[in-house]
Parts: C-alpha cells; structure tokens; sequence
C-alpha cells in the first residue's frame, strides 16, 4: 500500500534528520514551515472531511481520521525529538554555567585551605571564564 | 605502601566524586603519595565525601548540582589545566579500583613521549579477573565502535586514563553521563592523538562493583551517543 510506503520513509526521514541534524538556519526553517503546513493541511482536512477521504482512499487508508492519525504520529516524532535536541543544548549550557560557578568557588575554597601556595590566576576554559584580577 | 617513584608534580589527578564516602579518604591519601596534585570534583553528593575530601590536602571544586560523571571529569580537567606547570592529566576512579602503580607506569608512558593519550587496559593480559558477563559487553562495546577499531583498542571503557597537556586542552568532553566513555574514544579516533593502552588490573572489589554501573545502562549510553548535539 501507499500509504505504508509513505509512513516509514517519513519515519526514517524524521530520525535521520534528528541524528544528523546540526541546528543549522535551514533546519530550523524547515522545521516551522512543516509547522505552519501541518496546521493548514488539519485545519484543511476539520473543513473538508470528505476531501480527506478521498485522499485516504487514493493512499490506501480507509478513512480521513485514520489518515490524520498516521500523520500525527509521525508529527509527535518529530516534535518529541525536535525537543529532546532543544533540551540537550539547554542542559549543555547549564552545565557550563555549574563548571563556571564550582571553578570559581574551588579557587577561593583552596585557597582558603591553605593548599594553593599562590593566588592562582585562571586562564579559563576557552573564554568560559573571565581571567581573575589580582 | 607505593613506590613515590619520580616527583609527579607536573601531574595533576582528576577524580570524579559522587557518594564515595566510605573509601574515599583512603583512596585520597593513597593518591597523594604518588601523585602530589589530586583535584576531586564532587558531583553532589549528599554523604561525607566533601568531608573526606576536606579531610586531605587534595584540592576540591563541587558542582553546585548533581551533572553526572563527565561532566565532572571535564570541570576536573579544566580546574587542572589552569594550575601552574600541569603537564599530565590522570582521571582515576573514586572507588579503590584502580591501582597506583598502574597510573604511576602510565604517566611514565606519556612522559617518555612515546604517546599522547595513555589508556589502561583490562584485557592485555589478566582478562579473567573481569567478571564473565561484563567482559563480553565491554568486548562488544569496542568492536561496535569504529574509533576503537581504528584505534585497535581493546578496552574502551577504561576509567583510567593519562592525557598529555596538548590533549587535555583540546579535549571537550560533552557528555555528561556515563556515555563520555564512548565519547572520548570516538574523540580520540577522529583526532591524530597517538593512543597507547597499557594493561592494568581492577580490584573488583564487593565495594566497586556495588557502584559499578549496571550493564543495562549500555542503552543509555547507545541511545545518548547515537543523537549526540553535533554543532550548536
């Protein structure tokens, strides 16, 4: 059927772009106007049901809302790992604020304790942090 | 007791910390015999490990949050980095599993100049005190890694590790859970990093396998590496 052929490659796509994806512009474009598409062809598809099945009759799904809910499930893919990718780079930056705070702590902490014979200035970890006036 | 050997002062010691109260200090005490320069990142923990550590004369950086086991060797590295005259870079465990001597041959590997990147090995040549199950997984893991092929390793996942300066200071570790093993590894194939193992033997002691990480969490780590963030 048409329809099976269309679903696993739009899977497949949706995983391949999600694994090679590098947060380029174009990705993120696309990413919205697949968005703005999707919210035409449901709003399309709530005013025309009929149309919607006829399509679905051509791709070989019985019914409109079954084809509604195939794509769904390929859109919820894609919105879920579109997010995760937005979590790992907000944890990444949360990770490097943590580094910056425990570093900065740890120089003062040692130097307290007495184990750093000399104020130390830091050269930072790529321009993460500021170079320490003393 | 261990041999002191050569000055290590050149050599700075990152040991990742979390909830290792009970054998830390020794592991501590031992460490700074041989290596007088040990940075524990503490990863919030919620026992006597920041005591422990304060306990001893090594240096103490703690996330203010619990971020995992990469991300503490990463800040662990960038504090040592930024320490006058460091020139090696040693991660080793928290638990007793590792032994000094072992981490002691290693520097010395790294400092003859004949590698850049020094890795411990458990499979050279006393495979069998790895326990059966755990040696098949870690077997598979390298096999299924191309860096690893490349690099003709035979233990990946290996928490004793010695890097040269060049390779710390390049080196970004991005992964903060246990997948950073992977990460290194695959870091380490793309690079020009001349790699060398060298075998060393685990205590797999009651207490080091009791924090040992489960086997299972080899999904995780599949699953985490496989959508890595590759740019922004």
């Amino acid at each position: 059927m048409l329809i099976q052929i269309i679903l696993v490659v739009a899977v497949v796509a949706v995983l391949f772009l999600f694994v090679r994806s590098s947060g380029a512009v174009y990705v993120q474009a696309s990413k919205r106007i697949a968005l703005v598409l999707f919210a035409i062809a449901n709003i399309y598809a709530v005013m025309r049901p009929d149309d919607l099945t006829a399509v679905a009759r051509v791709l070989g799904v019985g019914r409109g809302t079954d084809l509604v809910l195939y794509a769904l499930v390929v859109a919820f893919m894609a919105g879920m790992f579109s997010f995760y990718q937005r979590f790992r780079v907000v944890d990444r930056r949360y990770t490097e604020l943590a580094r910056t705070v425990a570093i900065r702590e740890a120089e003062l902490v040692n130097r307290e304790r007495g184990i750093v014979p000399e104020p130390v200035v830091s050269t930072g970890d790529g321009g993460a942090l500021p170079t320490v006036e003393r | 007791m261990v041999d002191p050997g050569p000055v290590n002062d050149d050599v700075w010691v990152v040991i990742p910390v979390f909830n290792e109260a009970q054998v830390l200090e020794q592991v501590v005490r031992q460490t700074l015999v041989v290596f007088p320069n040990v940075v524990c990142v503490d990863d919030g923990s919620r026992d006597g490990s920041v005591e422990a550590v304060l306990r001893t004369r090594a240096h103490l950086v703690r996330h203010p949050v619990n971020l995992g086991q990469g991300a503490a060797l990463q800040t662990g590295l960038t504090y040592a980095r930024a320490q006058p005259g460091a020139r090696y870079f040693v991660m080793f465990d928290a638990d007793g599993q590792h032994r000094l001597e072992d981490a002691s041959t290693m520097v010395q590997v790294a400092r003859s100049g004949a590698a850049d990147v020094v890795l411990g090995t458990r499979f050279a040549e006393n495979a069998e005190s790895v326990p059966l199950l755990k040696r098949i997984v870690l077997r598979t893991a390298v096999l299924l890694s191309p860096a690893g092929r490349k690099l003709k390793l035979t233990d990946a996942h290996n928490g004793l590790r010695v890097l040269t300066r060049p390779v710390a200071d390049d080196l970004q570790i991005t992964m903060n859970g246990m997948a950073h093993a992977s990460e290194i590894v695959s870091y380490l194939g793309r690079s020009s990093w001349r790699v060398r193992e060298v075998p060393v033997s685990i205590r797999y002691t009651e207490y080091s396998r009791s924090k040992g990480q489960s086997l299972l969490n080899g999904v995780n780590i599949l699953f985490d590496l496989s959508v890595r963030q590759r740019g922004g």
